[in-house]
């Protein structure tokens, strides 16, 4: 199934969202996960995101851009401002009512467990994120997205709609910076 | 530590993963089941505004006559329209809005964000129309 007749299938029905849920929750949880350090904001954050992406994707219009770029997008945001309030998110996560709220808890609670330990399990990455943090954000977003979720110029200039040569110069001096940084260490 | 060495060890870096999230099918099902089609169509509500408005205009342009006598005089010839258009749908939509603003609320979390205020506006317009129908009926 294409983007656009996914898309379709959302706007009729909008239990159908759950398809988008499937194909990038995960990714986004990632990448959120990967700025934040935390479990918990991450958690707010993209749960944040994809309510957004939900109550507009009836204004979403497929015009060559990907849902994915667009989930990125607003996830972008959010964790910038999470990042720029230092406080923490403030979220429907806690309040969404499931029909199973224990249930809910209980898995919840445990997907926190897990990544507690994953998370203790990169050290260095942890080290190298607490230096990138004190960064601009806009250094803190291309390095993220180059470095730590591997993506190609492009589709970060797509995401952050930005010209390609601005994003080269931003990656270029962002690194420099970043490395002084960590050197320092 | 040299930048392209810097730049390698970024790359080569191991970074967490996302493998399981147990919480995740829940999460979806209640996203998916937030949005209530509650706000039903503007078109409903449009009609007694109409009618309303050319009451408004009767009673301005012609001699003797007053919005409260035109509604009256509606009421006695169209009582089933007059309890339709000016009670009946009004205390529906005022309802239906109500309870659409108060999930919204629910879910938002913040419910003085910018955010909110633009998921629920079109429902606050829906009220106050409502509201000042009932008004104009019952003066």
């Amino acid at each position: 199934m294409t983007e656009s007749e996914l898309l379709n299938r959302i706007k009729s029905n909008p239990a159908d969202f759950s398809e988008l849920f499937r194909l990038y929750y995960k990714p986004i949880f990632g990448y959120v996960l990967r700025r934040t350090a935390n479990f918990d904001d991450t958690a707010d954050i993209t749960a944040d995101t994809f309510f957004k992406a939900f109550k507009h994707i009836n204004n979403f219009s497929y015009k060559g851009i990907s849902i994915k770029v667009w989930l990125y997008r607003i996830a972008t945001n959010e964790v910038n401002l999470y990042l720029r309030q230092k406080k923490r998110h403030n979220s429907i996560f806690e309040s969404i009512g499931t029909e199973d709220k224990d249930h809910f808890k209980d898995y919840f609670h445990e997907d926190r467990k897990e990544f507690e330990i994953e998370l203790q399990k990169h050290d260095q990455f942890l080290i190298v994120l607490k230096e990138l943090k004190t960064l601009p954000i806009k250094y803190q977003e291309v390095i993220s997205f180059k470095y730590f979720e591997g993506k190609e110029n492009k589709e970060i200039a797509e995401i952050l709609l930005i010209k390609e040569g601005t994003l080269k110069s931003l990656i270029s001096r962002g690194l420099e910076k970043l490395r002084k940084k960590c050197n320092q260490i | 530590m040299e930048k392209e060495e810097f730049e390698e060890k970024l790359i080569q870096m191991t970074k967490p993963e996302v493998n399981q999230l147990k919480h995740q099918d829940m999460l979806a099902k209640a996203i998916s089941n937030a949005k209530d089609k509650t706000v039903l169509s503007l078109w409903w509500l449009i009609i007694p505004l109409y009618i309303i408005s050319m009451l408004i205009m009767k009673s301005l342009f012609m001699p003797n006559t007053t919005l409260s006598s035109s509604i009256h005089d509606l009421a006695i010839r169209q009582r089933f329209v007059a309890y339709t258009f000016f009670l009946i749908l009004p205390i529906i939509f005022i309802l239906i809005n109500t309870i659409s603003i108060r999930k919204v609320y629910v879910l938002s979390g913040s419910p003085k964000s910018v955010s909110f205020l633009k998921s629920v506006w079109l429902n606050v317009l829906i009220i106050f129309f409502s509201i000042l129908i009932l008004i104009v009926y019952s003066i």
